[in-house]
């Protein structure tokens, strides 16, 4: 099973699948907008508790394995990122750390070192915000609560075709892949770029092919020229926007009153800094 | 019998280029309530025909009539034949587009404009003829292939068609689900659906169907009763098809007894039921119709049971009967081997039931029937 696959049917059984999608969606934007909006160290921190909890409320408190692994490359890319900033800092403020190597010049900064931290810490809380959101919510509940929001139906609809048909094309590029295997297809880096090829122009005609018989098959069943929902989800109401205001208002308030607290070149470089 | 679909020298191609028509002057009538196969091997047109019969292709040339009438091709005449005949594809991934099964199943339905209760009425009905109750709220890209193909029918279904038309309906089924199938298409004509099924499995078209049509490359080359198209052994061989199992049995097994071939066993329980001895006696089919509880079963012997309302009692009272699929041939089986049997099935197909079983007596052996 594809991790895509694995990541719906974690959503279909999530425990916090009856709530609301839209209410859920425009808790996590609030809670993502309030980790930027103040340099608190610790509101990241904050955030990460909330996106933790969700996530773990949202899959019975088991984590699957692809979810950790998916927060581990997060981590990975930011902290390489984090990395770059932290030893770019500008030259015109004292540097803890300064020296070339190659042909790059490194200059870390007190303020560029705390920078990289705060960046790192964000996106990782971000990062949980967001697995909290796609583990507990499948793609057609987010389309449906797109329609609530006047959202052209046209959209709505592309996102449930794209979604029903990016599964089906997924399966077809794994059966495509394992024969390829099975025909030696990956033996040798030219041979696997060349089979990597194939495998795309096949998918592509198939996804044409795909189409015309989807067309024959919607006119089959009556298809009206929209997609009618039988079972839409719940509406987001006044307790949700209640909720996530009062949630930003204090997670806003906790980090500006935190702004300084934590200094992290202090922590690692000492006093001096 | 009226037909209730027919084509008049029906022509078509995909493009203009090409130069041998998808179908070729086919001109074919489908009785009402007849069971009906259409024959042929792959790309013999089975499916170009199909979608003729519900709109989606525009004869060249020729004309589709539905029940006497030549087909309309507005929107509105369009959308009113495509809630009478309902065309189940042979993939159901092409036909499944919503993202749970019930989304999915309602989709007809809702295009119809039903009312909502009537929706529910619907879903839950069809949803439990396939079989899939449980399954009511399963994301669609979770379920087996062979799940995926009982939504599919299910999504059918739903909008309660007067003509169902099941493209290879089996396959890709493993055996117990393909009779699950052919008895759940059992249960709709004796509802008064009229069914079409494709296929090039001739064991199924020669065992189920009352008339087949065989198309070969676009052209229509026999309509009726199966036994004489089989017993012509160059069309069949031009068709691209084989000779039915129990029809080559029959025919070598008389041909060494130096018997006539006819009358045509169509079933195992026929055939044998032609070559045992005539002094063997045969056993007695206790026939029990059910409609809403499971009565007390009266007889002896093994126990079968058909028809989906009877398979979800006996789940319900967590029995476990001997032959849970293609009962009436099995407890057949068992009569013509001197046993007798027990067959629960529903009310609805105890018509059909009897006529099968009373169809043993041109093969030479009474099964008596006790209600």
């Amino acid at each position: 099973m594809s991790e895509q696959t694995q990541m719906d049917t974690l959503a279909y059984s999530s425990r916090m699948l009856s709530w609301a999608p839209l209410g859920k969606f425009l808790f996590v934007i609030a809670v993502l907008i309030v980790n930027i909006m103040t340099s608190s160290m610790l509101v990241p921190f904050v955030t990460l508790a909330i996106g933790l909890i969700l996530m773990a409320y949202s899959t019975n408190f088991k984590i699957p394995f692809f979810v950790g692994l998916a927060l581990a490359e997060a981590l990975l890319i930011l902290a390489i990122g984090a990395g770059i900033i932290s030893i770019t800092g500008d030259k015109a403020d004292p540097a803890i750390w300064d020296t070339n190597l190659l042909w790059f010049d490194i200059y870390m900064t007190a303020d560029s070192f705390n920078k990289a931290w705060l960046i790192l810490f964000r996106g990782v809380a971000g990062m949980s915000v967001m697995l909290a959101f796609a583990t507990s919510t499948p793609i057609p509940h987010l389309s449906q609560a797109l329609r609530q929001i006047r959202m052209p139906r046209e959209v709505s609809e592309l996102v449930v075709l794209i979604y029903r048909y990016g599964f089906l094309l997924l399966e077809r590029m794994e059966s495509m892949w394992d024969a390829a295997h099975c025909r030696m297809g990956f033996n040798g880096f030219m041979n696997t770029m060349k089979t990597t090829a194939s495998i795309a122009v096949g998918i592509f005609t198939s996804s044409s092919n795909m189409a015309d018989k989807a067309q024959i098959a919607l006119d089959c069943r009556n298809y009206q020229g929209f997609f009618p929902v039988y079972n839409s989800p719940p509406k987001v109401g006044v307790k949700w926007i209640a909720f996530t205001a009062a949630v930003f208002v204090l997670i806003y308030l906790f980090g500006i009153h935190t702004e300084g607290w934590i200094n992290m070149a202090k922590l690692f470089f000492g006093e001096a800094i | 019998m009226a037909n209730i679909l027919e084509t008049r020298d029906l022509t078509y191609a995909y493009t203009s280029r090409q130069e041998d028509p998808s179908l070729d002057s086919v001109s074919v009538g489908i009785s009402e309530g007849v069971r009906t196969v259409i024959l042929g091997a792959n790309g013999a047109g089975k499916s170009t025909l199909f979608y003729h019969f519900n709109g989606i292709f525009k004869p060249k040339s020729g004309e589709v009539l539905y029940r006497g009438k030549p087909l309309e091709y507005t929107r509105e005449a369009l959308s009113v034949l495509r809630n009478e005949i309902s065309v189940v594809v042979q993939n159901p991934d092409e036909q499944i587009f919503s993202a749970t099964v019930e989304e999915d199943v309602a989709f007809g339905p809702m295009n119809m404009g039903m009312e909502r209760d009537e929706i529910e009425r619907r879903i839950q009905h069809s949803l439990f003829k396939v079989g899939m109750e449980d399954y009511r709220y399963r994301p669609t890209i979770q379920l087996s292939y062979g799940q995926r193909k009982r939504v599919a029918l299910a999504g059918a279904l739903a909008t309660d068609p007067k003509v169902l038309i099941l493209d290879e309906p089996t396959a890709g089924l493993d055996p117990q689900m393909s009779q699950e199938v052919i008895e759940l298409v059992e249960e709709l004509i004796s509802a008064g659906t009229t069914v079409i099924i494709s296929t090039h499995d001739v064991d199924l078209a020669y065992s189920w169907a009352d008339e087949i049509h065989v198309l070969r490359r676009g052209k229509l080359v026999y309509s009726g009763k199966p036994e004489p198209f089989f017993e012509d052994r160059v069309q069949t061989a031009l068709a691209g098809l084989v000779l039915p199992h129990t029809f080559s049995v029959n025919h070598s097994v008389q041909a060494i007894r130096g018997l006539p071939e006819a009358p045509f066993p169509r079933t195992n329980s026929q055939m044998l039921c032609k070559m045992l001895p005539d002094c063997d006696a045969a056993g007695k089919i206790r026939l029990i119709p059910v409609s809403d509880s499971l009565p007390e079963c009266a007889g002896e012997g093994r126990v079968g049971i058909y028809g989906s309302n009877v398979r979800r009692l006996f789940r319900a009272a967590g029995m476990t009967p001997d032959f849970h699929f293609n009962a009436v041939e099995h407890c057949l089986m068992e009569a013509v081997s001197g046993r007798d049997a027990v067959l629960y099935c529903d009310e609805s197909v105890r018509a059909a039931v009897l006529e099968r079983i009373q169809s043993m007596e041109q093969f030479g052996k009474c099964v008596e029937v006790v209600m």
